[in-house]
């Protein structure tokens, strides 16, 4: 299973789930009728917009302490949770 | 009304909740970002300025709308640093007449080239009427704006990047204040594969529903899209990473010329829809569209909490969402 590591080294909640608990906290905000999968596309299912994808970079930047470079800003590599989980891997987030 | 007892987002906003404190979710998850992050991104817009500088007939185009905070950031990018600059201003046919007289003697004051870009009022006005009436954008696209807004700086973002992609401008640059948008993206390399994606946020759901077949020439085309990437400009918006303070701002650009348009809403120093725009979005979400912005000025200490509730409660002046409404053919 993927952890994530905090800034005490402690092992806390799997990359995955932290991704999803983002988008639901901060794209999804507490509406109920909104679901999605691991694999869809999060621009596509409207869930995030262009402000959103530069949030979710924030994020991924101060949560994960990683620099994403400007190259890496691509659909391959941000558009779903399961991107989203492989990109951070080969960051070496596991 | 319950508001977070750090920013100002109230209790009626999307998915929040308070700690004991009183403090906001969104307070609590989003990091504000010190002096030392606003001290790498300045060296790193230095660096960058030196690297495109007097290598292009324009150093940057600019998204000029002739309010406070594009002003300031065009005297920044002009005075300042020294780039040549091409002001695109989209006119969306509610200009108002001070704000006019701005972008003029602005432009001329900091020694830029002014373009005024007019689509027909016609087109315009059914453009703003049907993003207004019809549910086209996503519920977290309207937790940070207005539908109108959100359409008016679709087109604006469009064409700032058409013109950067035609005249191979290195830069392009708004005046977002540093609760539109995160430090992280305040200097970011455009890419088209990126940008193709997020067109199906404000583009497609446009002329995907609009009858007006001639709107897609104002977004960007297919034939942009396949300019090679290094022809894509980087965006900047300098006022994340610069210490943002609304009144020194006003000083400082009132100094030059500038002078503040009575004729707007609180939340505008150039546009005579946005009254029209908030009261719309206030009566159906039950919250004032600029909250999420505000909500980062005052959590970035820039400015009070009092003022920050004060600009997002305060009722609009009806004789301006009228004025509006009536141009546009909205009941109100």
């Amino acid at each position: 299973m993927d952890t994530a590591s905090d800034k005490t080294g402690v092992s806390s909640l799997p990359v995955q789930q932290e991704i999803i608990n983002f988008i639901r906290e901060n794209f999804i905000a507490g509406r109920s009728d909104v679901s999605f999968g691991v694999e869809d596309s999060l621009i596509e299912t409207k869930i995030m917009d262009s402000t959103g994808v530069l949030e979710l970079v924030t994020f991924l930047e101060e949560r994960f302490s990683i620099t994403i470079a400007d190259e890496e800003l691509v659909p391959e590599n941000l558009d779903s949770v399961k991107n989203l989980v492989n990109f951070l891997r080969s960051k070496g987030i596991e | 009304m319950k508001f977070c007892s750090r920013c100002v987002l109230p209790e009626t906003f999307p998915g929040i909740y308070f700690d004991e404190k009183g403090v906001c979710n969104y307070c609590n998850n989003t990091p504000v970002p010190d002096e030392a992050k606003k001290l790498e991104y300045l060296k790193k817009f230095e660096s960058l300025v030196e690297q495109v500088r007097g290598k292009h007939e324009y150093d940057v185009v600019m998204a000029y709308s002739g309010g406070k905070d594009s002003t300031y950031t065009m005297y920044m990018l002009t005075q300042k640093y020294g780039l040549r600059l091409l002001a695109l201003t989209f006119d969306n046919g509610f200009i108002s007449r001070q704000a006019r007289e701005n972008i003029i003697r602005m432009t001329d004051v900091m020694g830029a080239t002014s373009i005024l870009f007019r689509p027909s009022f016609t087109l315009l006005k059914s453009v703003f009427r049907y993003s207004a009436v019809h549910d086209i954008y996503s519920p977290k696209t309207l937790d940070r704006a207005s539908a109108i807004c959100t359409t008016c700086i679709g087109l604006v973002k469009s064409q700032v990047l058409k013109m950067a992609l035609k005249m191979h401008i290195p830069l392009s640059a708004y005046g977002w204040s540093p609760g539109q948008a995160p430090i992280s993206s305040a200097i970011m390399q455009t890419n088209p594969r990126l940008q193709r994606l997020t067109l199906s946020s404000v583009r497609d759901p446009l002329i995907g529903g609009f009858r007006e077949n001639n709107l897609a020439r104002y977004f960007l085309s297919d034939d942009d899209l396949a300019i090679e990437k290094e022809r894509w400009p980087v965006n900047i918006h300098p006022l994340a990473f610069t210490d943002y303070d609304e009144d020194a701002i006003v000083r400082s650009i009132e100094s030059l010329g500038w002078v503040k348009p009575k004729d707007t809403d609180p939340n505008s120093t150039n546009c005579l829809l946005n009254a029209l725009a908030n009261y719309l979005h206030r009566k159906r979400f039950g919250f004032h569209p600029y909250a999420w912005e505000i909500a980062g000025i005052v959590r970035s200490d820039s400015m009070s909490r009092h003022d920050g509730i004060e600009k997002t409660t305060q009722d609009e002046d009806m004789a301006m969402v009228r004025f509006a409404a009536e141009k546009l053919g909205i009941d109100v």
